[in-house]
């Protein structure tokens, strides 16, 4: 298990209240949001098959087990597929138009989304499967923390 | 195992789509049943099911559509509040009378979407969904920017078109073939012709997918009477058979878009293998793929289609998309799909209007769409579900 350093979150570009975009925060769910507040991604990985599951979940999906311990995510993954917004459906995102949201496999083997950092949207190449991208942390204006990836550097054939 | 008595479609009323946002909800739901009634030869009171697709907010829940449209019901079901569940309302209907539980069955789609103005904008705003425990039912993860059904699909979408080499644009054949229907649908909403050229003008919602590949909201309203072969034949139309019925299929590796095994959402990565005539529906129905003369399938977002035909075998992997070219979903094409122009150009009824299409069609009663010597037509989805109809038993 590796154990990267925490992460010091950079300020969220967009806009807004990150409360309302939020599940329920349950006993279950809050190790997540709580990590991310802490610097760190975390996901639970089962005790049985030892895989990482993306989801927040009581039971293993690949192989129901039940007993699981969240661990800290290296935060570096590869794109399994992207999108692009052409239409602000949500205010707190508006500025950030057209952003990207990706579906990152992680080298753990989860997969979750997340958006791509950019510093000029709609400007830089497009992502492609396969490329590489780490963590970043952002802190929204009422003190909550989300996840976000960045590009890595390629680092050659 | 004793042979269960054959259930059929006896009787169908719509209000066709459209801006209903001035009348009732009730009224809206009266007038799909009072003609589904009249068109079956049917009295309110021999009703004695009622299966309800879609409740509060957008649609009537049992209790006050039984209460409003004068029901008097042994047996009521709901599902959820949106789409996915009009062939599991059916199949349900058909299972209480099979084991006859009821004896005549009204299945009800009625609800608004005129609350979402713009195309592609369904589930923004106002859909709670998206804000449940494990994530919306179209991978909608808010706190990271990703709402709206439109971009699970959209994700999902380039996957696909990525594990397969598909070029995007052959996605465009898809609206435009039901569009073509849809002209000669005079319920439809979009009936203005348009080009491939017209498609790859259209501008992204969500890239990889643009507007024309997404479904056009619409208020809707449509009521279907059941009824097993015992009383079926006395009626006033012919009777149109349910042969066979699969669920919504769920779990971690069932996500609405997509085949099996693209790794969207909390799906695996995987190669799909399509079980073709073993899926339960054909072995129930006695038929094959082969066998449908024309398939139905939901269409909130034009890559559906593609996933559909692979899931059901009507095509192998990946080459779905190559398949729907040249006209040949079209209404004289080798395959006819969504023959009244689907959510794409009907309006998303959430599959209601595919159901009136398929009695329409299997009665003979399609007008200007009618496929000749049809026999078998098929309902058939991305979560699984499906349900076989045939104008004659097998």
């Amino acid at each position: 298990m590796s154990s990267p350093s925490d992460i010091l979150p950079t300020p969220f570009p967009g806009a807004g209240e990150l409360g309302p975009l939020l599940p329920p925060l349950t006993e279950q769910s809050k190790p997540f949001f709580d990590a991310l507040r802490e610097g760190r991604l975390v996901l639970q990985r089962c005790a049985g098959c030892h895989r990482v599951r993306g989801l927040v979940a009581p039971t293993c999906p690949y192989c129901g087990g039940q007993s699981f311990s969240f661990e800290t995510m290296s935060g570096e993954g590869t794109v399994h597929s992207w999108i692009r917004y052409r239409r602000s459906y949500l205010p707190a995102f508006e500025a950030l138009m057209p952003y990207v949201v990706l579906c990152v496999e992680l080298d753990e083997g989860a997969r979750i989304f997340g958006r791509l950092v950019e510093d000029e949207p709609g400007a830089s190449p497009d992502p492609y499967a396969g490329m590489r991208v780490g963590l970043v942390l952002e802190r929204w204006p009422d003190g909550g923390v989300t996840h976000a990836f960045t590009r890595r550097r390629e680092s050659g054939p | 195992m004793t042979a269960l008595p054959p259930v059929a479609v006896v009787g169908l009323g719509t209000i066709g789509c459209g801006d209903f946002s001035q009348e009732s909800l009730a009224s809206m739901t009266n007038r799909a049943v009072s003609a589904a009634l009249a068109d079956a030869g049917l009295e309110r009171r021999e009703v004695d099911g009622l299966f309800v697709h879609i409740g509060s907010p957008r649609g009537l829940d049992y209790d006050e559509l039984a209460m409003l449209l004068g029901l008097k019901v042994e047996l009521a079901v709901q599902t959820w509040s949106h789409g996915r569940f009009g062939a599991t309302v059916i199949g349900t209907a058909c299972m209480a009378l099979q084991c006859r539980l009821i004896d005549v069955a009204l299945c009800v789609g009625a609800f608004k979407s005129s609350i979402f103005a713009r195309i592609g904008e369904t589930g923004s705003i106002g859909f709670f969904e998206g804000m449940r425990e494990g994530g919306g039912p179209h991978a909608e993860t808010p706190y990271v920017g990703m709402v709206a059904p439109t971009a699970g699909a959209a994700m999902s979408t380039r996957r696909y078109l990525e594990r397969y080499g598909i070029d995007r644009e052959l996605l465009g054949a898809i609206a435009v073939a039901q569009r073509e229907a849809a002209r000669r649908n005079p319920l439809a909403m979009m009936r203005k012709p348009m080009s491939r050229a017209d498609y790859e003008a259209s501008p992204y919602v969500i890239e990889p997918l643009r507007v024309l590949d997404c479904s056009v909201p619409t208020d809707a309203g449509v009521a279907l009477l059941l009824a097993r072969s015992d009383r079926a034949a006395a009626l006033a139309q012919p009777p149109v058979w349910v042969l066979g019925f699969q669920g919504v299929h769920a779990g971690p590796n069932e996500f609405i878009f997509g085949q099996p095994g693209l790794g969207i959402h909390q799906a695996d990565v995987f190669d799909f293998v399509p079980r073709g005539a073993d899926e339960p529906v054909y072995r129930r129905a006695g038929v094959a793929p082969d066998d449908v003369g024309t398939l139905h399938c939901y269409d909130g977002i034009s890559t559906q289609v593609l996933w559909t035909l692979e899931r059901f075998g009507f095509c192998p992997p990946g080459e779905a998309a190559a398949f729907v070219q040249e006209g040949r979903i079209g209404l004289d094409g080798e395959l006819p799909v969504n023959t009244a122009g689907g959510h794409l150009s009907e309006g998303h009824s959430n599959g209601w209007g595919h159901m009136v299409e398929l009695v329409r069609q299997l009665r003979g009663q399609a007008g200007e769409r009618q496929i000749a010597g049809l026999r078998v037509g098929q309902w058939a989805t991305t979560l699984g579900d499906s349900l076989v109809y045939a104008n004659e038993l097998a």
